[in-house]
């Protein structure tokens, strides 16, 4: 049977390599629009993380999206939360989204900050001591070719490089606190705390602790922070579930539109097949197993056309996170894999079904 | 003919009645047609176009089912057994031929001949036997070649090699030399009077040849429907009983 397929395809290159393209096209659709999406949550979670906090304190509506969000908490509710039990830290920190960079900054007060995170090393330079300094991490670094003493434009202000971090903390630019209050017209405010807890307290206890002391404000554990994220992003799910049922779609009518004109054109050879005594079963197989030979090369092509448009646009933009997991691999072979079995099942049913005495006479 | 006393029916047919309906008109093929074909036998059915002949065939392959009558495969009603079993019996029993040869053109010569061993469920197909009856249809030589890359007589063989390759208790054919030039007809015929009296394959072929007829032992001639010669076949089955 598979020397069968294998020539029928081969008889057929064109539309055999067309199949081939639009499913992998479903596969690289998928890949792309959930490695991309996905990365900027991974990557976002990973940096929140990186701060080294437990918790997040925000204003109650605010989202957890941090770029939506502006500076409405007073800083001095620092002291507040550093008095709740089993609080060793508390940082605030002020998000700044530039709309004109597509990325985000962050104030950070050095001497807090330190307290909480104990991971900010440096490859170049050291942390910012004046007013119009900051510092950078590496892929910012290295996309935007910069080092340390290099000026950078940032909300129409120059500043200078102060330094270089390793990437994974926070936002790619972090500067002075006061700095950007200033510049963003919100002195004396934050957008978040990051707060870490003592070591010998469970923290399930800080976090009802915190609970019942900001019984109006919004408490995350940075844990958690990746799943909050996926049920609050705006659209995010709906996007998924859009992107996912494309995918099997295009899979979908182009298996059908291929197997249904491949059975049309072949009714003879299905009727050749029935006389020499093919079972309904074994031209059902037939058929699915073409599809499927085609969905396996579209997934196949799909996944490596994936890893040269990743690595074309991480080329194009150094900073772009880009996270495909397993899972998301597996479900886009998944998607590909059904939509050509759903697609191929008509026509398959159709062909085993043809009168055998039309099908030899078939012109 | 193989030289058996007392030789069993490997085809009955019985009052085989068959109406072909187009939108609302009934256009009658077969109106009951007689007849039975002894284990090792060579038939030819003659008769002009339309008389029934190749319904008749397909019928007896279990390509069509019939509107009224009974046709026996080795003892077995294939008008009355499901889809499944009546493809089960073609694949197990019956071996066809046809005028258009019908090779898979995607297929080499040797597998195209493979694939109805691989639809009866064997995977390997050149034992002893095959082999022999490859030889003896000239084809070894052309085993790797392409459907189109071979003449009509050569095509013809390998579609007869495809359909005895499983050693079918019936060879169907159906104008096997329609489509050939007269060296290539005569050939063909020659390979199948071969089959039948070496190896005892039976055989039933459609024909509007004479020469083709006159290689069957017997002849059921055909025309509206009918049988023509139905006494001499009926005198003929007697004689067979007898003997």
């Amino acid at each position: 049977m598979f020397k069968l397929i294998l020539s029928n395809l081969r008889q057929r290159p064109t539309r055999t390599l067309v199949s081939v393209v639009a499913v992998a096209l479903g596969v690289a659709l998928l890949l792309v629009s959930m490695g991309l999406s996905y990365g900027q949550l991974v990557d976002t979670v990973r940096r929140a993380q990186g701060i080294g906090g437990d918790f997040i304190l925000q204003p109650s509506e605010a989202s957890v999206i941090f770029a939506l969000n502006s500076g409405t908490i007073p800083v001095r509710v620092q002291k507040v939360i550093e008095e709740v039990e089993g609080v060793e830290a508390a940082t605030p920190i002020l998000a700044k989204f530039l709309g004109d960079q597509f990325h985000i900054v962050f104030g950070i007060d050095p001497e807090s900050f330190g307290r909480v995170n104990s991971t900010l090393s440096f490859v170049e330079g050291g942390r910012f001591s004046e007013p119009r300094e900051v510092i950078i991490d590496t892929i910012y670094a290295n996309s935007k070719k910069m080092h340390a003493q290099d000026p950078l434009q940032i909300l129409g202000n120059e500043f200078t490089v102060s330094g270089v971090y390793r990437e994974g903390i926070g936002a790619r630019v972090l500067l002075p606190l006061t700095t950007l209050q200033e510049l963003n017209g919100t002195p004396d405010k934050a957008t978040m705390f990051f707060i870490r807890a003592k070591e010998e307290v469970p923290l399930e206890q800080v976090y009802e602790s915190l609970k019942e002391r900001f019984e109006n404000y919004k408490i995350t554990k940075t844990a958690e922070l990746q799943e909050i994220m996926m049920d609050n992003a705006p659209a995010f799910k709906e996007f998924v579930t859009a992107m996912v049922c494309i995918s099997v779609t295009i899979s979908f009518l182009i298996i059908l539109l291929a197997m249904y004109s491949t059975i049309t054109e072949r009714t003879r050879e299905i009727g050749i097949l029935k006389s020499l005594g093919a079972s309904k079963s074994y031209i059902i197989r037939l058929i699915l197993n073409e599809s499927l030979l085609i969905c396996a090369a579209g997934v196949g092509l799909g996944f490596l056309s994936t890893f040269v448009v990743i690595e074309l646009l991480m080329a194009a933009f150094p900073t772009l996170p880009v996270s495909i997991s397993l899972f998301w691999r597996v479900t886009a072979a998944a998607m590909a894999v059904t939509g050509g079995t759903l697609g191929a099942l008509y026509p398959a049913v159709k062909a085993a079904g043809m009168d055998p005495v039309k099908a030899l006479g078939y012109q | 003919m193989i030289g058996m006393t007392r030789r069993k029916d490997v085809v009955v047919v019985e009052d085989l009645q068959m109406v072909y309906r187009v939108s609302k008109v009934e256009v009658p093929a077969l109106r009951g047609v007689d007849f039975s074909v002894k284990e090792g036998e060579f038939v030819a059915v003659i008769g002009p176009s339309g008389c029934g002949k190749s319904t008749l065939l397909h019928l007896i392959g279990g390509l069509l089912q019939p509107t009224s009558g009974r046709i026996l495969i080795e003892g077995v009603s294939i008008s009355s057994v499901s889809d499944f079993e009546r493809t089960e019996i073609r694949r197990q029993r019956m071996g066809f031929v046809f005028q258009s040869y019908n090779l898979l053109n995607t297929l080499t010569a040797r597998e195209n001949i493979a694939l109805a061993k691989r639809i009866q469920g064997n995977g390997h197909y050149e034992d002893g036997s095959a082999r022999k009856i490859l030889r003896m249809l000239g084809l070894e030589n052309k085993m790797d070649h392409k459907p189109w890359e071979l003449s009509g007589g050569e095509q013809q063989r390998v579609a007869i090699a495809r359909a005895v390759i499983n050693r079918p208790a019936i060879l169907l054919a159906d104008e096997p030399t329609g489509s050939l030039d007269s060296e290539n007809s005569r050939m063909v015929l020659e390979m199948l009077r071969e089959l039948n009296s070496v190896y005892g394959q039976t055989i039933i072929i459609i024909t509007h040849d004479p020469e083709a007829a006159a290689t069957a032992d017997r002849v059921i001639e055909m025309r509206d429907g009918k049988i023509l010669n139905r006494v001499q076949n009926m005198f003929y089955a007697m004689e067979e009983k007898r003997s």
